[in-house]
């Protein structure tokens, strides 16, 4: 029977031929299988198939190529074969394809499918040599196969245009259309008559697509059958008809009567799977050796008992941590926490009596917020140990404590544990600083409202004074007796008073309202030798008179003089007032030059600036405007006292001008904003100033143009400052009602700095309205200075 | 020209970071960086400029020092504190899952231990160091050893803390290191002196802790985790630097019954033999010394206790001799005082001060503390009541051999005399009840050894007897500085001048109310006890209005009667306050003169000059001198702050400032005590 198989198989590989030209759907070929149920029927009965083929010619081709290789029919077999050799060479698969017939049965297909995979076998024509058996009939004797590469070239469209994939287009202009596999020309097909075509048009050709088929150049006809596959396969469904996905199992092995028995072998069990493995057998009993030794330990788990002994012996400190110990250096960073300060004696539980609380603690203790409590616990006395309570905050001390150590961040302060005292600066003690004013000894009343301006006469023994009442009063300082009096003006106050200095006569110039008197007393005050010398002096200028009149007017003639010198009436002369200077202005100040023939007078009003300086000469009577334009405010002025020099104050700046050279000698800056006094030292190079803002600015005039000292002790604005004459001391006058004395001592050595020392403050003027004390004049040798006060008073402080 | 820096990149912004910045470094919780920081001892710090130091605009943040965090990276605790974290994971996972069993075995299985000896022994290099540090420790031990049991305060820590501190307890008593003691109303604070460091702690009396409110017992757990690490390797080293096993034995059987001290059982490390410290029980025989002291003073004692005392003292001071420090009395008061070491500043003779006594501790006092102190000073035989607690205590209250009985009882009459001598000798002991002095020993409160014990000798026993008031007790810990108050002296050693003079103006006003009142039926202040002190206060109350009354008076009365010399230079000045008291004396006197004058001139006599206003004039005349002297001092101070810069200036008043509250504190002492005094005084 495999013989026959084989010999099946050989035929079968012959077949080709007829399966080549008959080849033609080969889409149709593809898709239906062969069925096997078909096959299986060709299996079982020979004759039947046989007899089948010779009647149906073909319809049953597929059985007929299966019986083929009954020895038999070879005649017919033959002739079958000459057919396909001549018949099928010519015709070109295309032109098959085109022209396949309608009915061709799907059968018939399925039939060459099953010998599908042999075509390759058709250019082996000559493989074979075609001998006589031994039978007699023909033997093919095949040779070798040569596989070749066009050998199995089996998707290669055979006979087809093998231009490739350009357009038909290009073969327009040519009679063929391209090449065929063996480089002939394909020749253009010929085209239908004009008629044809109309035809064409008119009635549709069966397969029509209306494409023309690329290879071919003609127009691609579809069958029904092509299309209906089409079809298909765009709705996905399974193209071929008779096809069924799902068809019943077919149950070969199982089922009634199929049973196998399993397992195949009938081999009997071999012994050694019953007894037990002698090898196991010793391996086990190595480790019962072993457990037996104690070499291998069985597992228990561990028992709570074991487990808390084991814990109970790490929680004793069981080594040395510091057996080793190794001093290291403290980190600058590090602060250690601070210790609690050990208990004090209000702590104890029975504390000396005193640091008990009274009511009053008590309640205030209780009242207090608890984070303000300056102790969180009140002491308490209980007489006895067992009276003793618990204390109830202790937890909640020791709970702060513990806040305390990792929340409060640490700070390292250093406590300044000094005596204060060491502090404050080493001065020399005032007794060897001695002599200077302590205690008011004298007080002058006798003005009424305030006391404006005071004047010490040159040789110390009176003191004048001026005040809002209109009167110019002298007094002994040393007893506080008023020893002359004259009153200048009803309405207007006494603005300046100044004494001349010059001890041969008895001279004091007073600035009441727009005028200057000038004033000699008559009393006990000055003998008559110096009163005669005084009137003299006083009507020296009225020589000079009339040449400084003419020069008045020669430099303006429609301008009112500047100033008028005149004798006042034989009344006021009678009472003493000898001489008066009147000015369109209201001086407010007048300083004497140190030869006592010159002065000063300065009125500080916004509308006439250029008159607000006037420089008078008293032994010729003549008035002089320095300034043409001033910058500011004019305050005050003064002379220097040995120097050439003239300093002027203005609100805010200190300017010093050379006389001789009529110039501009030098700018100071106190930086105060309302200067309301200055005092030149005696030897000329240091000057104070008393400001409005309350400080009192030392310049040294040698150093530079910005104060050397700032002091600032009075809580109220500083109206005047004064230098001695002779003794290293100054003194200035504030509203709020002190004086303050200072030890001020200027060395010639400019290297060495001027020494200031604070001395006294002299308390005792009252403060009425705003204003203290108006202003406070030194005696002109001894260490005494005398002060007018707001409230009418004059003092003498010794 | 240098580079230019950038900001932000070095000092105050760099050295410091906020506390969120440091959690989100070291990648923990909140909670965990909060015990990190207990354990490692890390704290915030106050960045010299806070706001170079905060990136945010917040203003309060705590800030660290970066350089501490950094550190903190490196910390093994880090990955326990992870794995804690994982395991909670995990266990709340199986929890979830109803897997209970699982939950536990995980807990039980994988909870990391925490060690904190690394960090023991990072923190404190030497073990100088950590007894630096043992303060806190300590207190807060003993405070947990005296807490109830509670869900947040697990019986196993208060038992470890017990232990520990019962330990540390043991070691005071075998070196003597205890110095000093005080009874406050928080608790007893307790001072010991090992290696030269001195540790102050305080622990709280016997009662229940109140511990509402917001205390967070985690905080304190993790302290006290780490305070008994602390403490059980000071323990060891301290047991194990003189020669005794750690830990010692402890007799559970004992613990249990009360025994606190004798629960434990010291062994030398030599030979392992045991040495009972703390339990003698009552059968031992004694050691043959003590006991013949004992009966020696037995024998002495009966007529008078004093002498015993004395001789005990004597005693001492003569085995003392050699070795016993002298007192350095300083010669020069203004010249600095060196501190000198207490009499019992070193343990031979701390160790000797109650060795020859034994003690009987009545049922009312506190037993611990008592036996603490006592045992630390040398008493090895205290017995006590047997509802203080069984084992351990050294004899019965009836026992022949006790010196010293420790009562705290309102008063303790002696035994009623028997009534038939026979009897009495036969049933003395039992028929004894306890309200009954027995004769031969001598009764004491308590605080008698804790003065002695302050004091370093033995103080008066009559003082401190039952029943009587006691002197106050003081801490031993206050030094006093010049010009501090100090209770310990008189009045007038410490009082300033002006104070004086004011107490005696006030005296001499109240001797004046007293004589002015001679005449009425009743005089103030010499009512009956009770009253008396109401009416003092009063009078202290009065009292400064009444001599403000009388001066003003006075000059009125001045006036009134020479209206005529009334001067119109003086009237105006009337205001003037600065000047006022400086002129009032001189111009009164020139006033009474003139007024003396006119009234001779009239013929009459005039009764200003009695005895009483001479007084008061001299007085006054005094006070006007000091017045002036001060008032002088302050120009003087004033002239001075004058030329100092603003800065110092306002330094040196706030110095000033402090320092006068100061003085105003011990003033007001002083005045208080003077009262007190006074008070006592009068009644």
């Amino acid at each position: 029977m495999a013989q026959q198989r084989a010999g099946q198989k050989r035929k079968v590989v012959e077949v080709p031929r007829p399966e080549a030209d008959e080849s033609e759907d080969e889409i149709v070929e593809g898709l239906i299988n062969g069925e096997l149920s078909d096959e299986g029927e060709s299996e079982e009965g020979d004759s039947d198939s046989v007899e089948g083929f010779d009647e149906e010619d073909e319809d049953d081709d597929d059985l007929a190529s299966d019986e083929i290789p009954s020895s038999d029919d070879e005649e017919d077999v033959r002739q079958q074969l000459r057919d396909l050799k001549t018949g099928g060479r010519e015709i070109t698969p295309d032109t098959k394809l085109m022209g396949s017939e309608t009915g061709k049965e799907v059968s018939l297909l399925s039939h060459e499918t099953a010998v599908r995979p042999l075509p390759r076998d058709r250019s082996d024509q000559q493989n074979y040599t075609i001998s006589t058996d031994a039978n007699g009939n023909p033997r093919f004797i095949y040779g070798e196969i040569d596989p070749v590469y066009d050998s199995d070239d089996s998707d290669a469209p055979a006979g087809g245009n093998t231009i490739g994939d350009i357009p038909l287009s290009y073969y327009e202009a040519y009679p063929h259309i391209g090449y065929d596999i063996n480089g002939r020309k394909i020749a253009r097909p010929a085209k239908g008559e004009a008629l044809d075509s109309l035809l064409d048009s008119i009635d549709i050709p069966e397969g029509w697509t209306g494409l023309t088929d690329p290879a071919t150049g003609q127009p691609l006809k579809l069958s029904k059958q092509e299309l209906e596959v089409l079809r298909k396969i765009t709705r996905s469904e399974v193209p071929g008809d008779g096809y069924d996905p799902y068809p019943d199992m077919v149950e070969w092995f199982t089922g009634k009567g199929m049973e196998e028995v399993m397992p195949l072998s009938a081999a009997p069990e071999p012994k050694r799977r019953f007894v037990p493995s002698a090898h196991e057998h010793k391996r086990v009993m190595k480790m019962v050796k072993a457990i037996k030794e104690g070499r291998i330990k069985p597992y228990q788990p561990i028992s709570e008992e074991d487990r808390e002994k084991a814990e109970a012996l790490l929680e004793y400190a069981s080594y040395d941590v510091w057996a080793n110990e190794q001093a290291q250096a403290d980190h600058p960073m590090n602060i250690p926490a601070p210790k609690l300060p050990p208990p004090g004696y209000e702590e104890s539980y029975h504390p000396p009596p005193e640091y008990l609380p009274d009511k009053n603690e008590r309640k205030a203790w209780e009242e207090q917020d608890e984070e303000d409590r300056d102790r969180d616990f009140l002491p308490s006395d209980h007489g006895a140990l067992r009276k003793v309570p618990g204390y109830a905050q202790f937890v909640k001390d020791k709970f702060e404590r513990c806040l305390d150590l990792y929340l409060a961040p640490r700070v390292r302060r250093s406590k300044l544990n000094i005596d204060p005292e060491s502090l404050l600066p080493k001065l020399p003690d005032p007794a060897e600083l001695k002599p200077f004013p302590t205690t008011c000894t004298t007080i002058c009343r006798g003005h009424e409202g305030r006391v404006r301006t005071l004047s010490f006469d040159p040789t110390g023994r009176w003191v004048a004074s001026g005040g809002d009442d209109g009167n110019v009063r002298v007094w002994d300082p040393s007893t506080g007796r008023q020893v002359w009096q004259i009153r200048l003006s009803r309405e207007e106050a006494v603005n300046a008073v100044a004494w001349r200095p010059s001890e041969d006569t008895c001279i004091i110039a007073a600035c009441c309202g727009e005028t200057v008197h000038f004033l000699i007393p008559k009393n006990e005050l000055c003998a008559p030798d110096t009163e005669a010398r005084s009137q003299e002096v006083l009507s020296a200028g009225f020589g000079y008179a009339t040449s400084a009149t003419t020069s008045k007017t020669a430099s303006g003639q429609d301008k009112p003089a500047a100033s008028t010198w005149s004798r006042p009436s034989a009344q006021m002369q009678d009472r003493g007032c000898l001489l008066t200077l009147s000015l369109h202005t209201t001086p407010k100040i007048l300083t004497w030059h140190r030869r006592a023939d010159y002065f000063t007078t300065i009125s500080p009003s916004t509308n006439a600036t250029s008159t607000a300086i006037a420089i008078h000469t008293l032994s010729k009577h003549l008035t002089q405007h320095p300034f043409k334009r001033l910058k500011g405010l004019a305050q005050t002025a003064c002379f220097h006292p040995t120097k050439p020099q003239f300093i002027v104050a203005t609100r805010q700046r200190i300017r010093i001008y050379d006389l001789q050279q009529q110039k501009l000698e030098k700018e100071l800056l106190p930086g105060a904003r309302w200067i309301s006094d200055i005092s030149l030292h005696p030897s000329g190079t240091h000057l104070l100033i008393s400001t409005y803002d309350k400080r009192l600015l030392w310049h040294d005039l040698e150093l530079g143009n910005t104060p050397y000292k700032t002091l600032r002790y009075h809580s109220r604005a500083i109206r005047s400052v004064a230098f001695h004459e002779r003794l290293p001391l100054f003194a200035d006058a504030s509203d709020d009602g002190t004086l303050q004395v200072f030890h001020g001592k200027v060395v010639r050595d400019s290297l060495e700095n001027a020494t200031v020392v604070p001395l006294k403050v002299l308390r005792g003027h009252r403060v009425t309205g705003v204003l203290g004390v108006l202003g406070v004049v030194w005696h002109p040798r001894e260490a005494w200075c005398v002060s007018a006060g707001a409230d009418g008073g004059v003092r003498v402080w010794t | 020209m240098g580079k230019i820096k950038k900001k932000g990149t070095s000092g105050n912004a760099k050295n410091y970071i906020t506390r969120s910045q440091a959690v989100r470094k070291l990648q923990i919780s909140l909670q965990d960086f909060r015990r990190l920081c207990i354990f490692k001892g890390i704290y915030p710090r106050e960045p010299r400029s806070k706001k170079r130091a905060s990136k945010s605009s917040t203003p309060s943040t705590t800030f660290y020092y970066t350089k501490d965090i950094q550190y903190l990276l490196h910390e093994p605790l880090l990955n326990k504190f992870r794995d804690q974290k994982a395991l909670a994971k995990k266990i709340s996972k199986a929890l979830g899952r109803n897997e209970v069993s699982d939950a536990a075995r995980l807990e039980r299985n994988l909870t990391p231990r925490i060690r904190l000896d690394h960090i023991i022994k990072e923190r404190y290099p030497t073990f100088v160091d950590a007894l630096r540090d043992l303060d806190d420790a300590l207190s807060m031990l003993f405070l947990f050893a005296n807490l109830p049991s509670t869900s947040e305060v697990p019986a196993k820590t208060i038992a470890k803390c017990q232990r520990l501190t019962l330990e540390f307890e043991h070691y005071l008593i075998r070196t003597h290191t205890l110095r000093k003691s005080f009874l406050s109303i928080k608790g007893i604070y307790y001072q010991a002196t090992i290696q030269g460091q001195d540790i102050l702690w305080l622990v709280p009396y016997k009662f229940v802790q109140r511990t509402a409110g917001d205390i967070d017992f985690r905080i304190m757990g993790t302290f006290v985790d780490f305070y008994t690490t602390l403490l059980g390797f000071i323990n060891f080293r301290l047991y194990t630097g003189i020669g005794l096993v750690y830990p010692p034995r402890l007799d559970a059987q004992s613990e249990e019954q009360g025994a606190e001290l004798a629960a434990f059982h010291l062994e030398g490390q030599a030979d392992g033999k045991e040495e009972v410290i703390a339990g003698e029980i009552m059968d031992t025989d004694t050691n043959a010394k003590a006991q013949a002291e004992a009966d020696k003073m037995l024998a002495l004692s009966g007529p008078d206790t004093e002498d015993v005392e004395r001789e005990v003292i004597q005693k001492a001071e003569e085995t003392n001799a050699s070795t016993a420090l002298d007192q350095f009395a300083s010669l020069d008061p203004s010249a600095d005082a060196l501190l000198q070491p207490s009499s019992t500043a070193d343990a031979e003779s701390a160790g000797q001060l109650f060795e020859a006594f034994t003690f009987f501790l009545s049922r009312e006092t506190p037993r611990h503390p008592l036996e603490f102190i006592l045992k630390s000073f040398g008493c090895k035989r205290v017995g006590w009541d047997t509802s203080l607690g069984e084992p351990g205590a050294y004899c019965p209250e009836d026992d022949k051999r006790i010196t010293h009985q420790v009562v705290d009882r309102p008063d303790i009459p002696l035994p009623s005399p028997p009534l038939t001598d026979g009897e009495a000798d036969e049933d003395a002991a039992p028929t004894r009840t306890s309200n009954h002095r027995v004769p031969g020993r001598i009764y004491v409160q308590p605080q008698w050894i804790w003065d002695t014990i302050n004091a370093g000798q033995l103080q008066r026993p009559d003082l401190y007897a039952p029943g009587a008031t006691l002197p106050p007790h003081l801490s031993p810990w206050v030094k006093p500085k010049k010009g501090d108050y100090d209770p310990t002296l008189s009045l007038a050693d410490q009082a300033t001048a002006g104070e004086e003079e004011e107490a005696s103006d006030d005296e001499a006003e109240a001797d004046e109310a007293l004589e002015a009142a001679g005449d009425g039926e009743e005089v103030e202040g010499v009512r009956g006890d009770d009253e008396a002190r109401e009416v003092e206060e009063e009078l202290e109350a009065d009292e400064g209005m009444d001599v403000e009354l009388a001066a003003s008076d006075d000059s009125e009365d001045d006036e009134d009667a020479a209206p005529g010399a009334a001067d119109d230079d003086w009237d105006g000045l009337s205001d003037d306050e600065g000047e006022a008291p400086e002129t009032d004396h001189a111009t009164r006197e020139a006033r009474e003169h003139q007024l003396e004058l006119e009234a001779e001139a009239k013929g009459q006599i005039i009764k200003t000059s009695d005895e009483g206003e001479k007084k008061k004039q001299a007085r006054q005349a005094k006070k006007d001198v000091r017045t002036r002297a001060e008032r002088e001092a302050e120009e003087d101070v004033e002239r001075r702050k004058m030329m100092m810069s603003r800065r110092k200036r306002k330094m040196f008043e706030k110095m000033v400032y402090s320092n006068a509250r100061k003085d105003e504190e011990t003033e007001k002492l002083r005045g208080k005590r003077r009262k007190i005094e006074k008070g006592g005084a009068k009644a």
